[in-house]
C-alpha cells in the first residue's frame, strides 16, 4: 500500500533558481553522472539510517529506520540504473561535463549525518528537515525534466518515499519529543545553517591554503625540485639494501 | 610488559594489545565505526583493545605505530619534487593532507592516550608486514616477503626470521624494491583502469582474471621489467600515481590497452569490450604472480628455507599464494589472516616486544579470532522487541535445526564469539549456504550481497574432508587455513559444488580445523550427515560498501535488510518473519 503523497512543492528560492535548474539537467552527460552520484548519497544515507538503526534503544523507531534505509538503498539502485542507462546511450567524452554539484544536491548530500551519539529527538529533526529539503528539490528536478520522462519517472517513484520519511520521521518527533519537538526542530534549523557556514569557511580556507601553497612550489620549491631530480637520476632501480642499523632502530619516526 | 600496536591514516585503521608476548585482543577500526575501510586515526578500535585487556593507558610499556611519519613525508615530498613541475596540483593537496593531522602521529598519541613520548615507538612500515607474517606463524625459521603498494620507500622487502633456541627472535631484512617501482601499485593501476576502486576492489581484478585469457601479457611486461639483480622497474611513462592522486594511469596507458572502464558500466562478458577487460585482468594477474614466484624462488635459493611468511596486501591474493606453494620451491607458505595494513598494527606490537625488547619469544594461538565477541542474548532482546520469531536451543539441535535449514536452500547469518581481525570472514561472522547449485550463487549475489556476477564464493570445509573435495597440493592445508589459497576444485565435485566452483574449477578454500572454530566445524558435520556433503558456502558476513558485521545488532540489522533467512548467534536462532511495509508506514506516521 502506498500513502497519499502531500503534494511536494519545490522552495521559494529553488523556484527561483529554476532556469539555473534547467540548465544543470538539460545536458545528458551532466545528467548522467549527477544521478550516479544522487547514487552514491542515498547509499550512504541508508547506511546512516541503518546505523541509526543498530544504535537506537527505540524498537518502533529501529523498524522505521530499517525500512527508511531500505528505500535508500532502492533509491540508490533505482538512480544508478537510469544514469548508467543514460550513459550507455552516448559515446563519453574524453571532459566531462561541469558538474555543479553545490547547486544540485541530492538527499543530504551537504550534510554531514553523524548517527553516533546523536540522541533519536536530534536525529528525527534533522532527518525531516533534510528529506523535506530533499523532497522540494526533487519536485523541482522532476518539474525541469519534462525532456526525459524516463529519468522523471524515477523521481516520481522516489517522491511518494519521501513524502513518507517526511510524515514519518515529523511524527516521530512528536512522539519521541512532545514538548520540545519544535525547538528540536528549530536547533535542526540553526544547526544546518552553522553546518553551512562551516563548509564555506572550509572551503574558502582550503581555496587559501592552496593558493599560498601553489605560489610556494613554484618560487620556493624549484632549485630542491632541480636537486631532488638530480638525485633521482643517480638512483638505480632495483634492489636497494636494508642496513642492519634500521633493522633495529625503532624509536625514531624517520 | 604492555604493548599497544596502531596501524593508521592511510587504509584500514587498527588497534591490537599484546600483554606478556602474547596478543590479547585487536580490531580493526572499521567495525566499530562501521565505516568501510575507515582509514581515521582508531580511538575506537584503541579504546576497546585497552578495556578489553582491562590496561589503564598510564599501565603501557610502549605504544608502537606501524610505519614511520616522517620517512614517508620525506618520499612525498620527494616524489612531488621530482615531478616538477607537472606535481603543482599535486602540491598543495600532499601537503595538506600530510600537515593536518598524518605526521603529527607522536603527539597524537600521547595527547590522546597521556602516555609520555619516550614511550612511543615506531616500526618501518614492511617490518610491522613482516613481523605480522613471521611472528604470528609457527615457523622456527622462514623466509619473509612483503609486497604492498608503498610503505615510507620500500614496496617490497625480502628477508628471514629465526626463533632461536635461546628463546629469543630475530627478523631481518635484507633489501628492498623502493617506491615508484611497486607490484602494488601495478595491481592497483589496473584496478583503478577496469573502474574499480583502489585499495578496496583488487580482489575483484583476481575474480575477474579467470574469465579472461592472457592476451596481453606482453604489453604488460613492457610495463613492468626485470633489472639485473632479480628486482622490477616500471615504466613510468605508463604511470601518474607518483605524481598525481588524480589518476593512476597515463594516456600512454590507455593509448596501449585502451579506454578505461567507467566504474557505473556493468562488465558484460559477452561483448568485445568486457572480455578486453577480463583479458586486460587476466593479463596483469598472470604477470604478477610470475614475478612472484620468480622472486619467491631466488629467495628459496639464496636463505635455503623451508618455510615463507608472506605479509603486505599483495599477500591477500590467493591464486598468487598457491603459485608461489606450488612452484617456488618453499614446502609451507604462512600468510597471516590480516597480511594488510591492519595486520600492521598486530605486527607492530610483537616486533617492538620481541625485537626492540628482546622479550622471550612465546607461542601466539593460531587463529585469527582477536575482536569483540557477540551476544545471542543481544539478539534475543532485539528480536522480541521486533516480533521475530526467537528460538533457543540446546548446542546439539541447533546444529541439526541449521543443518537441515541449509540443506533445505537457507541462507543463515551465523555470528559466533569473537570476530575476527582481518578482511575475511572465517568462521565467526559468516553468511552461510548451501554450495551445491549456481542458482544458490546467484541468489546471494542478487537478493543478498548485491554484487557483480563475476565475483565467487568461497567455501568451508572440514581439514579432514578438505583434499576429499579439493585439490590440494603438499601445504595447502597451511595456506587455505586462514582462506589464503586458490586451488582446483576437484572436477569430480564440480557439479555438486557448483556455489563454490569459480568459472575456472577453482574455490579459495578454508580449511577449518576443530579447534579454531569447533561450533562451525559441529555445523559442517552436521551438514555432512544431512547432505553427505561436509561443504559450505562461507561469505562474509556484511552487505556491499559496509564492513563485516560486529555486534549482535549490527548483524540483526543486515539481516533484516536483506534475503538472510536465518540469523544465529550463539545459541539464539532467529527465523524471519515477513513484516508488512503498509502496517509499519501506518504506524510510524
Amino acid at each position: 500500500m502506498r500513502l497519499v503523497s502531500p503534494k511536494v512543492r519545490a522552495t521559494p528560492l529553488d523556484r527561483m533558481l529554476r532556469p539555473v535548474h534547467s540548465w544543470i539537467w538539460a545536458d545528458a552527460e551532466r545528467r548522467a553522472r549527477k544521478l550516479l552520484r544522487f547514487a552514491e548519497t542515498e547509499a550512504d544515507g541508508g547506511r546512516d539510517l541503518s546505523r541509526a538503526a543498530e544504535l537506537t534503544p527505540d524498537p518502533l523507531l529501529r523498524r522505521l529506520y530499517l525500512a527508511h534505509a531500505s528505500d535508500e538503498q532502492r533509491h540508490a539502485e533505482l538512480f544508478r540504473r537510469r544514469g548508467a542507462g543514460i550513459l550507455r546511450s552516448f559515446p563519453s567524452r574524453s571532459q566531462p561535463a561541469f558538474q555543479a554539484n553545490w547547486l544540485a544536491p541530492g538527499e543530504r548530500g551537504l550534510d554531514d549525518l553523524r548517527v553516533d551519539n546523536t540522541p533519536d529527538d536530534a536525529l528525527l529533526a534533522f532527518l525531516h528537515l533534510s528529506e523535506k529539503a530533499a523532497a522540494s528539490r526533487f519536485a523541482l528536478y522532476r518539474e525541469v525534466l519534462a525532456h526525459d520522462p524516463a529519468t522523471r519517472a524515477v523521481f516520481d517513484e522516489i517522491l511518494s518515499d519521501e513524502a513518507f520519511h517526511m510524515n514519518y520521521t515529523y511524527s516521530q518527533l512528536t512522539r519521541v519529543a512532545p514538548r520540545r519537538y519544535r525547538r528540536r526542530l528549530w536547533w535542526s534549523r540553526l544547526a544546518r545553517l552553522w553546518k553551512g557556514y562551516l563548509r564555506l569557511a572550509t572551503a574558502l580556507a582550503g581555496m587559501m591554503g592552496t593558493i599560498v601553497l601553489t605560489i610556494q612550489y613554484f618560487i620556493l620549491l624549484p632549485p630542491f625540485a632541480w636537486l631532488a631530480k638530480r638525485a633521482g637520476r643517480r638512483e638505480a632501480p632495483g634492489w636497494t639494501p636494508i642496513s642492519s642499523k634500521r633493522n633495529n632502530s625503532i624509536r625514531s619516526q624517520y | 610488559m604492555k604493548i599497544l600496536g596502531i596501524s593508521a591514516h592511510y587504509h584500514d585503521s587498527a588497534a591490537a594489545l599484546v600483554i606478556d608476548s602474547v596478543p590479547v585482543c585487536a580490531v580493526q577500526e572499521e567495525r566499530l565505526s562501521r565505516r568501510k575501510n575507515d582509514a581515521a586515526f582508531p580511538l575506537s578500535a584503541i579504546d576497546w583493545c585497552l578495556e578489553h585487556g582491562g590496561v589503564q593507558p598510564e599501565e603501557l610499556d610502549a605504544v608502537v605505530f606501524y610505519e614511520r611519519p616522517m620517512l614517508k613525508f620525506e618520499r612525498i615530498l620527494t616524489c612531488t619534487l621530482r615531478s616538477f613541475p607537472s606535481s603543482w596540483r599535486a602540491f598543495p593537496k600532499a601537503m595538506k593532507n600530510l600537515l593536518g593531522e598524518k605526521i603529527w602521529v607522536r603527539g597524537i598519541i600521547s595527547s590522546h592516550l597521556g602516555v609520555p613520548a619516550r614511550k612511543i615507538l615506531f616500526t618501518e612500515h614492511h617490518q610491522s608486514h613482516a613481523a605480522a607474517a613471521f611472528l604470528t606463524s609457527p615457523s622456527r625459521r622462514a623466509a619473509i616477503l612483503t609486497a604492498d603498494g608503498v610503505g615510507e620507500w620500500a614496496t617490497l622487502t625480502i628477508g628471514h626470521g629465526e626463533r632461536r633456541p635461546d628463546g629469543s627472535a630475530a627478523i631481518t631484512l635484507l633489501r628492498e624494491i623502493r617506491f615508484p617501482h611497486s607490484l602494488g601499485m601495478l595491481y592497483s593501476t589496473f584496478t583503478a583502469y577496469l573502474g574499480f576502486a583502489v585499495n578496496e576492489d583488487e580482489y575483484k581484478v583476481m575474480g575477474l582474471a579467470a574469465y579472461g585469457r592472457p592476451t596481453m601479457v606482453d604489453r604488460i611486461r613492457k610495463l613492468i621489467q626485470r633489472t639485473p639483480d632479480g628486482a622490477f622497474a616500471l615504466d613510468l611513462d605508463y604511470f601518474e600515481y607518483q605524481t598525481t592522486a588524480e589518476r593512476s594511469f597515463s594516456s600512454r596507458f590507455v593509448d596501449l590497452f585502451g579506454p578505461p572502464r567507467e566504474s557505473s558500466e556493468p562488465i558484460d562478458l559477452a561483448t568485445a569490450t568486457g572480455q578486453r577487460f577480463a583479458d586486460c585482468a587476466c593479463s596483469v594477474q598472470r604477470v604478477l604472480e610470475d614475478i612472484l614466484v620468480e622472486m619467491a624462488r631466488e629467495l628459496q635459493r639464496e636463505t635455503g628455507a623451508a618455510d615463507l611468511c608472506l605479509g603486505g596486501g599483495v599477500a591477500l591474493n590467493g591464486v598468487a599464494n598457491a603459485r608461489i606453494l606450488a612452484e617456488s620451491g618453499f614446502e609451507r607458505v604462512f600468510v597471516p589472516a590480516a597480511p594488510g595494513d591492519a595486520g600492521c598494527a598486530l605486527g607492530a606490537a610483537l616486533y617492538a616486544d620481541r625485537i626492540h625488547f628482546r622479550n622471550p619469544d612465546r607461542e601466539i594461538p593460531d587463529h585469527p579470532f582477536w575482536g569483540p565477541p557477540v551476544d545471542g542474548a543481544d539478539l534475543a532482546r532485539v528480536a522480541r522487541e521486533d516480533s521475530q520469531l526467537v528460538e533457543e536451543l540446546d548446542e546439539y539441535s541447533l546444529m541439526e535445526r541449521i543443518a537441515g535449514d541449509l540443506a533445505a536452500g537457507r541462507i543463515v547469518g551465523w555470528m559466533d564469539g569473537a570476530s575476527e581481525f582481518g578482511p575475511r570472514a572465517l568462521g565467526h561472522r559468516s553468511i552461510l549456504a548451501a554450495p551445491h547449485t549456481a542458482e544458490m550463487r546467484d541468489r546471494l549475489n542478487r537478493d543478498i550481497k548485491y554484487r557483480e556476477e563475476f565475483r565467487p564464493f568461497a567455501p568451508v570445509v572440514p581439514i579432514e574432508a578438505a583434499a576429499h573435495y579439493f585439490a590440494l597440493p603438499p601445504g595447502g592445508l597451511r595456506l587455505a587455513r586462514f582462506m589464503s589459497g586458490v586451488f582446483p576444485v576437484r572436477p569430480e565435485w564440480r557439479s555438486r559444488l557448483a556455489a563454490i566452483t569459480h568459472i575456472d574449477g577453482t574455490a579459495r578454500v578454508q580449511a577449518l580445523e576443530r579447534e579454531m572454530a569447533p561450533r562451525l566445524y559441529a555445523l559442517l558435520e552436521a551438514y555432512g550427515r544431512c547432505t553427505g556433503i561436509p561443504v559450505l558456502l562461507n561469505t562474509s558476513f556484511n552487505l556491499a560498501g559496509e564492513p563485516i558485521v560486529n555486534r549482535a545488532i549490527e548483524g540483526y540489522s543486515t539481516f533484516r535488510r536483506s534475503g538472510i533467512d536465518i540469523l544465529v548467534a550463539g545459541r539464539t536462532l532467529v527465523v524471519k518473519r515477513a513484516s508488512s511495509a503498509a502496517k509499519l508506514k501506518e504506524t510510524g506516521t
